[in-house]
């Protein structure tokens, strides 16, 4: 569904991925994991057009898509739900999934995405009227995620959707994130929380400053000696 | 008694202009963080345009609004598309963006000087020193017409700003622009469409201007400093706040003509502005709301 062949990315003078071979298969939970600065927003940031690749192909569709702008590749059914969130805190919570709808695909079916969305997280549908800047840390993560189902996407990328959640909350998101695929929504995972990560995806990428050094299927990276040296600490 | 009943009713007719002048600066600010110097500039010529059309065409310059506004609205779009959008985008204002919009307020003004002369113009219709009869005050028609016109004004403004997705497209583009990228807004057409809209308003306050006030090319930036005293008063790029900042001050200069002498009204403004900057840095609202978790 997506690929990205020998991706290059740089902020400015500085490279920040250094040639990246990725495969997301239609339908699987593909996860990308790995330390602080190692890449993995800058990938995501790039699929979703905020970035523009210095050298490589993006193909979503058999389309190439590097270079695109974000509402073009949006309208494509690719949604990004960014790092630490990025509600609009003076809007409402109902006003925040409405504005998720903005394509206009996705505008068509916005009345029934948000019944979608207020069946997975009946605490939005509760708070609905709040403004988001005043909700809690694990709302407004749901309500994150709940704004990048609105743009009804094929292929939906997730970054770090667990940062800063108390452990209930954390399993609450793996778990969601499990029923959203179950739908039929091919899942893009970036996370830290390694175990959780790997024992959802299908399959894994390992990414260190800016390269991939290692993937297979989550459980077995699971059980490989440098995963459990370098990130579980045993 | 009546005294200051009347001042503080034609500070509340003068509150509808000011809140009128004031919302295409903070919506430019907002969407774009940038402080739109060239608003002055829009003052004048929509007042100029609002006089061409009443002596050659003897349009009423309340109705002539219908054409003002929507030319000025496509005028500001052209504006940011050819060179507003060009400038390198930033969390605040910067010098080139500055320089760009105090140069295009310098061509308008020059633009003004070729075509309209320097000479003093006001426009005087039928109903200049019309007064109506309200609660026993003498009100001047054109300032309540002035009045009503605004808060019409801002009454569509503000059912644009919550009901239509352009209209919350363009309040959600003012908190958080990476994420409007994300869900499929396309930010570029929503910046010019919120320019054409700013510059929209502009030129329905220098419309409105035109009936109250005698003007040269050099018109309008008393005003734009008003303005601006008004959006840091309201907290920048809060929609309510610029309507309460507003009220602040068109009270203040009407209460202060009853104990200090009209020359220093000018004064107002501006130390009303050092008392904000100094006190409370976030505006009238920023109080209001106490402290956000964000
Ligand atoms: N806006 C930016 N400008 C310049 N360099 C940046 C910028 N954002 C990230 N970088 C650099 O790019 C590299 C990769 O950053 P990135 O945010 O993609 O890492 P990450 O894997 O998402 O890390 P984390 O787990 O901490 O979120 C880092 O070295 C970082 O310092
Ligand atoms: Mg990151």
């Amino acid at each position: 569904m997506l690929e990205l062949k020998e991706l290059e990315v740089a902020y400015g003078e500085v490279q920040a991925i250094w040639g990246i071979d990725l495969e997301v298969p239609e339908g699987k939970i593909i996860t990308l994991v790995g330390s602080n600065g190692a890449g993995k927003s800058t990938t995501l940031r790039t699929i979703s057009g905020l970035l523009t690749p210095m050298r490589g192909s993006i193909t979503f569709l058999g389309e190439e898509i590097g270079g695109k702008k974000p509402h073009e590749i949006v309208a494509r059914g690719i949604a990004h739900i960014p790092e630490a969130r990025q509600l609009w805190p003076d809007m409402t919570v109902y006003e925040n999934l409405e504005l998720g709808a903005y394509s206009n695909h996705a505008r068509a079916h916005r009345d029934k995405t948000i019944q979608w969305v207020f069946e997975l997280f009946p605490r939005l549908a509760e708070r609905r009227h709040q403004k988001a800047g005043t909700l809690s840390g694990g709302e407004q993560q749901m309500c994150a995620i709940g704004r990048g189902l609105m743009a009804r996407p094929r292929l939906l990328m997730l970054d770090e959707p667990s940062l800063g959640l108390a452990p209930m909350l954390v399993e609450d998101v793996f778990r969601i994130v499990r029923e959203i695929n179950s739908e039929g929504v091919t899942i893009l995972l970036v996370e830290q929380n390694i175990v959780n990560a790997l024992s959802t995806a299908d399959w894994a990428y390992v990414m260190e400053t800016g390269k991939i050094i290692m993937e297979g299927p989550g459980r077995e990276l699971l059980d490989d000696p440098h995963i459990r040296g370098a990130y579980l600490g045993v | 008694m009546t005294d200051l009943l009347s001042v503080t009713v034609s500070g509340l007719l003068l509150a509808g202009l000011y809140a009128t002048m004031s919302y295409g600066l903070t919506m430019i600010y907002g969407v774009m963080k940038i402080i739109n110097l060239s608003q002055a500039g829009t003052f004048m010529l929509a007042a100029y345009v609002a006089f061409t059309l009443f002596t050659y065409l003897g349009l009423d310059p309340m109705l002539s609004l219908v054409i003002i506004v929507p030319a000025f609205f496509l005028f500001g779009m052209l504006l940011q598309r050819l060179f507003v959008s060009r400038v390198p985008l930033a969390n605040t204002p910067t010098l080139p963006s500055l320089l760009l919009l105090f140069g295009i307020w310098l061509v308008l003004q020059n633009l003004a000087y070729m075509i309209w002369t320097g000479d003093d113009r006001s426009i005087l219709t039928s109903y200049t020193y019309s007064t109506i009869n309200f609660l026993g005050l003498q009100l001047s028609f054109t300032r309540v017409m002035v009045f009503l016109i605004g808060l019409l004004a801002l009454f569509a403004l503000q059912a644009f700003l919550t009901r239509t997705y352009t209209g919350k497209a363009i309040r959600a583009l003012t908190q958080n622009r990476p994420a409007c990228m994300l869900v499929g807004i396309d930010v570029d057409r929503i910046a010019m469409l919120a320019f054409g809209i700013g510059v929209a308003f502009d030129a329905l306050a220098g419309t409105l201007m035109s009936l109250l006030y005698a003007f040269t090319p050099a018109f309008g930036n008393t005003f734009m400093l008003k303005a601006f005293v008004i959006i840091v008063l309201g907290g920048l790029q809060n929609y309510y706040g610029v309507a309460i900042g507003a009220l602040v001050l068109a009270l203040v200069e009407s209460w202060a003509v009853m104990f200090m002498p009209a020359s220093l009204q000018p004064a107002i403004a501006y130390t009303l502005l050092v008392i904000v900057l100094v006190l409370m840095p976030r505006g009238i609202t920023g109080l209001l709301e106490g402290r956000r978790t964000v």
